[in-house]
């Protein structure tokens, strides 16, 4: 039989005051790194536009810079996003008030980018703009059926989707059932322009407060709705304990996630409010056992018990945690750009969370019945369990 | 224990995965993509009802004044939005048994009141004011509608939505190019034909690039009847220059006058919007036209004019429009005018249009992080836990099969339920893994425990399944409740989030409780010799 470790007997509970002590630390620091960093919004609470574009040849992004600068757009953001050699920058700009005024904004810049690439006109004519509509009217002419001008068509859109972006025509050979003539036509009718479209997004600028205002109402509602659970199934002040050691997952990672400049969105919050629902599952690992044994403990302390029962589910809690920790990390490995936030605050947070089970929430569980005990003048001596005597 | 319970729970099994396999197979068809991940437009639109109220007020001004014009009667009706109210200044008190029966006549259903000698006021009521309202949203999702149709979109989303009933969903899976299709639906397209008011002492008006200076031109104020609009152009620099016209309030003739739109092409070649205007509109348009040949009659598009020809002959039914046209725009404006303008103002509450490609590419990181980490998941289920450990990998294929079937039947369980596989979908799926699995781990180190004090396997592992039941049922819940939260939270993708992780969890409970003891259960009966156990 395979062991991660043979009968753990560590003194988690002796050190308790050097463990919170260095989660109150790690707690403030956080603090800092939010208010002094500050997070990184996304257009979804701040409003505003966004375009993620590829371009055929590697991007110069200060040159992007200016030339949107150039165009009056000097508040934009420019970064490269996801693998390199897609050759890809997302842009970001602020909203400027309304959707109309927001939409010349995205247009400018789509304009100022095409611009500084030499492209003029349109795009009525770019083979990486240009939807099968426009193609088959383009391909019309040709010998054959309409539907072999279609058919030709969807293979171009097709093998739009896999490669995104032409560079030269002949890449247009793989289309099946591309002929010489077709080709002949497409490559004097219509040019291949440098860049093309992946996403664009826009928020407006009102929808961004609602956002926020109904964000922390969710992150509250779980909370309590956390709270009340474990209050249930255990007592108030497990409930207590385990709200201390979410809220310090939550301030830790968030600290990391405002430290590293990703991006907060809708889906990272989405990943925070998993992230309270793990920390609390993890924790609950460790509460089951704690009681489970502090009902028939007879006469050990509390500090005892709840050692033997942490040490009893570390092997455990360690392969739990690293497997959901495997799972997180291939999503922020091979997830892609777009989910790349997301899976930093779950790789982050499970490490955390998993931490905060036993040197947060257990030792906090003593503190509490020590606080009491201190006001009754008396030596903490149990901790309040449902179903025991 | 006979054999019997035993058989019946593994055609359980069967028939779970079996309808699972069935209801997602092949899941290029079964499963709804989502826009991010197959591509296409998605646009939260939000209609300012408002404006719709203020729309019908400027129609009824219209309509007034052309009747009052046509009786020869004196009065301007000047509409005052804040109130909800029109009111008939100047008229002739003489003249007062006609200016009523017209007012009855044109706008009879509305509060009406007389202020002053010659002024009248009157006011929508409620009543009236509410279906605008609730109209201004039916009509703008017909008019999307038309145009999506027109488009030739397949399997759109046009929905009403929100609590207060002024949102519109739009959901174009599929579209190619993102900006051509944005701008089609979205541009209200309110067309309006407007006379120009002459400043005194001017004949040949060349427009001033401000307001002010039109506004000095008419010696500080501007007749009650004009409102003063833009026309924008590109200058030589290749920045927007604006320049202003004065033009009449009330418009001669308006988009849904127009019976039909096309392109068409002037005797120059250039791209040109034709149109066919309805009987009555002819009428009118006629008479206006006749009586100012030499003068401007400007052409506006949501209120920006973009041609202001002089009338050179009189014009019954129909006509064109030059304003600088592209053959794209010239189509694309046609074709909004046909499928009529929107009859409020819209604007973009949250917009996202994903390109096909990044679609492809988000599904293929995704299945790679799929992969990955169920990968990593099985070797360490079978290195650590050997032949149990298979048992797992077993709960948890099923688990993903369960998570596509259900998603795929969602639809036929609960009415109007429209599950969608989304990117942070295949995230909360990926998410499911993790977590199913450590269900299988808590019970079997649970097993472990027992058989290091020295029980026999079948007891270990009935105990170790009882004992373990409880805290998997507090892990479950506690992710559950946060899942819940992320569902009433979340928009779009995000709920699809929730929903994959939500089935996910309950799947586990099915998958790594009760079909992993089954498959220990079957083991114990065709072992049940066996002395070790691999764990």
């Amino acid at each position: 039989m395979f062991r991660i470790i043979k009968n753990p007997s560590f003194n988690f509970m002796g050190k308790r005051k050097v463990l919170l002590s260095v989660s109150l630390v790690m707690v403030l620091v956080a603090i800092g790194l939010l208010a002094f960093r500050g997070l990184n919004q996304g257009i979804e609470f701040t409003g505003g536009t966004q375009l993620q574009i590829q371009f055929a040849e590697p991007p110069d992004v200060p040159t992007i810079r200016q030339s949107l600068t150039d165009a009056g757009l000097s508040g934009s953001q420019v970064t490269t996003i996801g693998d390199a050699a897609k050759n890809e920058v997302v842009i970001r700009l602020p909203s400027a008030g309304d959707t109309a005024a927001d939409d010349e904004q995205g247009a400018a810049a789509f304009a100022a980018l095409r611009r500084q690439l030499g492209v003029v006109g349109e795009g009525g004519n770019d083979l990486n703009i240009v939807d099968s509509s426009m193609l088959v009217s383009k391909l019309s002419g040709i010998a054959g059926a309409e539907s072999t001008a279609q058919s030709i068509a969807d293979g171009i859109q097709e093998l739009r989707k896999d490669g995104a972006i032409f560079r030269s025509f002949d890449e247009l050979k793989a289309v099946p059932g591309m002929t010489d003539e077709a080709l002949e036509v497409l490559k004097t009718d219509m040019t291949l322009g440098p860049l093309s479209l992946r996403k664009r997004s826009y928020v407006g600028p009102a929808v961004g407060q609602e956002l926020i205002r109904k964000t922390l109402a969710a992150i509250a509602g779980s909370l309590v709705g956390l709270l009340l659970y474990i209050w249930i199934r255990f007592q108030l002040q497990w409930g207590f304990a385990a709200v201390v050691a979410l809220a310090h997952d939550t301030l830790i990672t968030l600290g990391l996630f405002a430290l590293f400049r990703q991006e907060m969105s809708l889906a990272v919050v989405a990943a925070f409010l998993t992230l309270v629902g793990y920390s609390v599952n993890d924790t609950v690992v460790v509460f089951d056992r704690i009681r489970e044994n502090l009902r028939n403990r007879g006469a050990e302390s509390i500090e005892t018990t709840i050692n033997r029962s942490i040490n009893q589910t570390l092997a455990r809690t360690i392969i739990t945690s690293g497997l959901t920790w495997v799972v997180v990390l291939a999503l922020f490995v091979f997830g892609g750009a777009a989910l790349r936030p997301f899976a930093f605050v779950l790789t982050v947070g499970v490490v955390v969370g998993t931490y905060s089970s036993i040197c947060v929430a257990s030792p906090f569980l003593i503190l509490w019945s020590e606080f009491l005990a201190k006001r009754r003048g008396a030596a903490a001596t149990k901790v309040p369990v449902r179903g025991a005597g | 224990m006979n054999s019997k319970p035993l058989l019946w729970k593994f055609v359980l099994i069967g028939v779970v995965i079996a309808g699972s396999i069935f209801a997602s197979y092949p899941p290029k068809d079964k499963v709804n993509l989502g826009l991010d991940l197959q591509g296409g437009l998605h646009i939260l639109l939000k209609v300012d009802t408002m404006s719709a109220v203020k729309n019908e007020m400027d129609n009824r001004v219209t309509y007034l004044g052309n009747a009052m014009t046509e009786s020869g009667l004196a009065g301007t009706p000047v509409p005052d939005y804040a109130a909800g109210a029109i009111e008939l200044r100047g008229t002739d008190p003489v003249r007062e048994s006609e200016v009523r029966e017209l007012i009855d006549r044109q706008v009879g259903s509305w509060d009406i009141a007389k202020t002053s000698p010659g002024v009248f006021r009157f006011t929508i009521p409620s009543r009236y004011r509410t279906e605008i309202e609730t109209n201004a949203v039916t009509g703008s999702i017909e008019t999307l509608r038309n145009r999506v149709d027109a488009l030739g979109v397949s399997e759109p989303v046009i929905a009403k939505q929100g609590r207060d009933g002024d949102h519109i969903l739009v959901q174009l899976p599929g579209v190619e190019d993102l900006e051509k299709f944005r701008k089609i639906i979205v541009a209200p397209a309110k067309l309006e034909w407007k006379q120009m008011t002459y400043p005194p002492g001017v004949n040949a008006y060349q427009p001033p690039p401000s307001r002010e200076a039109v506004v000095a031109l008419f010696g500080g104020t501007v007749p009650e009847d004009t409102e003063l609009f833009p026309q924008k152009s590109i200058g030589a620099d290749g920045n927007e220059v604006s320049v202003w016209w004065p033009l009449k309030r009330v418009s001669t003739v308006a988009g849904s006058d127009l019976r039909n739109a096309y392109r068409n092409v002037d005797e120059w070649q250039d791209p040109v919007v034709a149109f066919d205007l309805n009987p009555e509109a002819a009428d009118r348009f006629e008479t206006a036209t006749q009586a100012n040949i030499g003068k401007v009659m400007a052409i506006l598009l949501d209120k920006e004019v973009i041609s202001a020809p002089r009338i050179e002959s009189k014009i019954r039914n129909s006509g064109i429009i030059r304003g600088g046209f592209t053959i794209e725009s010239a189509d694309a404006l046609s074709l909004q005018l046909r499928s009529g303008s929107i009859p409020a103002d819209i604007s973009v509450e949250e917009e996202w249009a994903v390109g096909p490609s990044l679609g492809r590419d988000s599904i293929r990181s995704g299945v790679s992080a799929l992969l990955a980490s169920f990968v990593g998941v099985m070797l360490f289920m079978v290195v650590y836990y050997r032949r149990s450990g298979i048992n797992a990998v077993v709960a948890l294929a099923l688990n993903i099969v369960l998570v596509f079937g259900v998603l795929a039947a969602l639809p036929f369980l609960f009415k109007g339920a429209r599950a969608t596989l989304t990117l942070p979908g295949i995230a909360g799926l990926i998410l499911t893994i993790g977590m199913a699995v450590d269900s299988n781990v808590l019970i079997f180190e649970r097993i472990r425990e027992e058989l290091s004090q020295g029980k026999t396997i079948r007891s270990a592992i009935e105990q170790g399944f009882s004992k373990a039941f409880s805290t998997i049922l507090d892990c479950n819940v506690t992710t559950l409740v946060a899942a819940f939260f992320l569902f009433s939270y979340g928009t779009g993708p995000v709920k699809g989030f929730a929903v994959t992780l939500t089935i996910g969890l309950l799947a586990s409970m099915f998958t790594a409780v009760f079909v992993s003891r089954q498959i220990f259960e079957l083991f114990l009966r065709a072992r049940s010799d066996a002395e070790t156990l691999s764990i």
